[in-house]
């Protein structure tokens, strides 16, 4: 980012020679994370996820639609992601920056792969699905916008309720029915400095990153992988991480529960 | 405005839908400073308007040669989330809609903001409807003012905004998102506490004169709790650390 | 007793020349939200980005260089020159943090620096400006004291960068957020005094 960042980023590199991180965090814990549902109610589910100061806000939309060509009884699922200027100064408004898109192309394959919604569950009639649009909104940026972006997007589709559909159309003044979803899936992102691996970098130490991967898994598969940034990982590394990344899945799947679960 | 024909009753022995009077707001609750990176910020729920409001400035004007060596140049984005509304999702990308109000709302702050006192910075006022049920705009704008005090911003006064609009012969305070689509009139304003001036005004449908008159007469009595919101939101920012303190946090 | 005005707050009812307030109709109003001291007739901003004047002492990075004149970042919304001269045996590259004075402003946006030295290694932490004067504390005494028990080198600039150095910057950081957070309290320099002091206690329990 800016020269301001680089500065910090340097200082994260002299930390990470001596085995510390600026917040005292050790290689492999995540920061604080918060997350809330149900923030937004005009939507068909919600959810604002805080990771340490990224802040991200889901919201789950629901119509009836025309299913695609070659899916003629499946529902459509669509995720787009919107890095607001208000979440950083760097941040600018406009069409969607290559960062948006692979964000949003990143959280849908994750849960695309993992069947997490019953894409089938969501046909109508003939030339009639339900569309899940997901809206990933950034409102902080402190890093890490994969991992709180896939726990917001995860958390929203697990309390979306559908609208009622009746003579045709979709009844929004009554959602009662959950949407099916089959399987949850979690994201850890790791960074990678030197030789040191960690996870979930904030904003000064992906300064600092040579490259960075995102896993995702349903606890038991990899269901998505994104590797960003020009350095390099290698094979065993990336045995470790996966390792990494299913054990984190239980503590990251139990926060999304109890987010679900509370009134 | 929506199909007369299928209008429902807006008005029943001075009962509005969700219950108000004629010259009831919806509850305001703001909270200041709810951002971390933006100079200023405030989150503003208004009956069911979520707004999040934030600021960024006085700071270097992009790109460079917009600069206006004598004042700041104030700059407003006010858009809609696409989960915003109850129905169906919304485009993404700025409207005419959205335009024209990003427009007349840096309008407002062009007046109360001390341009003179920032000479060639840019000051950013980001708007983002998070919910939508009716005088947004008026949302929008009341939420602005309080992100501008928090980032420090030299301002003549602390504005806001609320809308009147008529059924039949009566005015209603601060329309909904149904009584704005039915009503015969919608008549949103901005306006200066201090010297009571009007900085936003914008109005269709069909209105008296005398009726205008009235119409503010009641903004402003609405007024009266909207500053005190906005007033409590940002002396809430400093009190909360002096809880904090008293509680040995 | 000092209390919280906001922009558009009466100060007086007749016209007072005091900054941060305007007058309108023979009347003094506040620009900003601040504290107001009526003994002391000022307004002390609590919010705000720097505005540059002449004699303040700034961190900002050397972006580019031209012969022997310097474009600095200062974080703010103008530009930052400093030029060569004098001080030819010393050269800063880019990237370079330095500490300068501000000689001065010109057009209200471009801040012209001198007496700069170079700041090595380190990190920076940036706070908002208006409370910058707590940081530094009457006679520098609150900075000083927390570069004192924490062993750390400190320099605050008044543009709200802050350089710091050693091996408890952590400590220095938290307490300077934990005054930006209060400066605008009471007994802010005892708590933060056993603040800095219990933190210390935890790295020598661990020797």
């Amino acid at each position: 980012m800016g020269v301001f960042e680089e500065i910090k980023g340097n200082y994260v590199k002299e930390l990470i020679t001596k085995g510390l991180r600026e917040d005292k965090r050790g290689m492999m814990d995540y920061r604080n994370i918060k997350i809330v549902k149900d923030f937004i109610f005009h939507a068909e589910g919600s959810s604002i996820v805080d990771i340490g100061s990224t802040k991200v806000l889901a919201g789950i939309k629901m119509q009836v639609g025309t299913p695609m060509e070659d899916t003629p009884t499946d529902g459509n699922f669509t995720v787009s992601a919107e890095l607001l200027p208000l979440a950083h100064a760097e941040f600018e408004s406009g069409p969607p920056s290559p960062e948006s898109i692979e964000l949003a192309r990143v959280v849908d394959r994750g849960i695309r792969a993992a069947n997490c919604i019953d894409l089938s569950k969501l046909f109508i009639e003939e030339g009639k699905v339900w569309e899940v649009y997901a809206d990933i909104y950034v409102l902080n940026y402190d890093g890490n916008l994969f991992d709180a972006s896939t726990l917001a997007v995860m958390t929203a589709l697990k309390n979306t309720k559908m609208p009622k559909y009746e003579n045709g159309k979709a009844v929004y003044e009554e959602r009662t029915t959950p949407l099916p979803i089959n399987a949850v899936v979690t994201s850890t992102t790791f960074g990678k400095i030197g030789s040191t691996l960690l996870l979930d970098p904030n904003i000064n130490e992906e300064a600092a990153l040579d490259a960075r991967l995102t896993i995702t898994t349903d606890g038991k598969r990899v269901r998505a992988m994104q590797k960003g940034l020009d350095g390099s990982i290698a094979d065993s590394e990336l045995d470790n991480l996966v390792d990494i990344s299913i054990m984190k899945y239980k503590e990251l799947k139990e926060k999304i529960e109890n987010a679900v679960k509370e009134e | 405005m929506a199909n007369k024909a299928n209008a429902p009753k807006l008005l029943v022995d001075g009962k509005r839908i969700d219950g108000r009077t004629t010259n009831q707001l919806r509850p305001i609750k703001i909270t200041a400073g709810v951002l971390e990176n933006a100079d200023g910020s405030a989150l503003l729920k208004w009956g069911n308007n979520i707004v999040l409001a934030a600021v960024f400035g006085p700071q270097e004007s992009t790109p460079r040669h917009t600069a206006d060596p004598v004042k700041a140049t104030v700059k407003c984005k006010y858009s809609m989330a696409p989960f915003s509304s109850m129905g169906e999702h919304g485009r993404s990308g700025p409207n005419r809609r959205a335009i024209e109000i990003s427009k007349v709302t840096k309008e407002v702050f062009e007046n109360v903001i001390f341009l003179n006192d920032f000479p060639g910075s840019e000051i950013n006022i980001f708007i983002e409807i998070l919910q939508s049920d009716g005088g947004t705009r008026a949302a929008g704008i009341t939420a602005a003012a309080v992100a501008l005090a928090n980032a420090g911003i030299h301002m003549k006064d602390i504005v806001y905004a609320v809308s009147v609009g008529k059924v039949g012969d009566d005015l209603l305070l601060d329309l909904n998102m149904i009584e704005d689509n039915y009503s015969d009139c919608d008549m949103p304003m901005a306006i200066s506490p201090r010297n009571g001036e009007l900085l936003l005004l914008q109005m269709d449908g069909n209105i008296t004169r005398e009726e205008i008159q009235k119409a503010i007469q009641m903004a402003k009595d609405a007024g009266k709790i909207i500053s005190a919101a906005q007033q409590e939101a940002l002396l809430k920012v400093y009190k909360n650390v002096e809880k904090e303190i008293e509680n040995g946090v | 007793m000092k209390n919280i005005i906001l922009p558009g707050a009466l100060i007086s009812e007749t016209p007072i020349k005091m900054e941060n307030t305007y007058l309108d109709n023979g009347k003094t109003f506040s620009k900003v939200i601040g504290l107001y001291d009526p003994e002391k007739k000022q307004i002390i901003p609590l919010e705000g980005n720097w505005l540059p004047k002449v004699n303040d002492i700034v961190v900002g990075i050397v972006t580019s260089s031209k012969g022997s004149v310097y474009e600095v970042e200062l974080f703010f919304f103008g530009r930052g020159l400093l030029i060569g001269g004098k001080f030819e045996d010393i050269k800063f590259k880019t990237g370079d943090v330095i500490e300068a004075k501000v000689k001065d402003i010109e057009d209200n946006k471009t801040v012209i620096l001198w007496d700069a030295r170079a700041l090595r290694g380190g990190t920076l932490l940036s706070v908002k400006p208006t409370k910058v004067p707590r940081i530094v504390g009457r006679n520098n005494t609150m900075v000083e004291q927390i570069a004192r028990i924490t062993k750390s080198s400190i320099v605050v600039g008044t543009n709200g960068i802050i350089w710091l150095r050693g091996e408890f910057i952590g400590v220095a950081t938290t307490a300077i957020k934990k005054i930006e957070r209060e400066a605008h309290t009471e007994g802010l320099t005892d708590r933060i005094k056993n603040m800095l002091e219990n933190e210390m206690l935890k790295f020598d329990k661990q020797v």
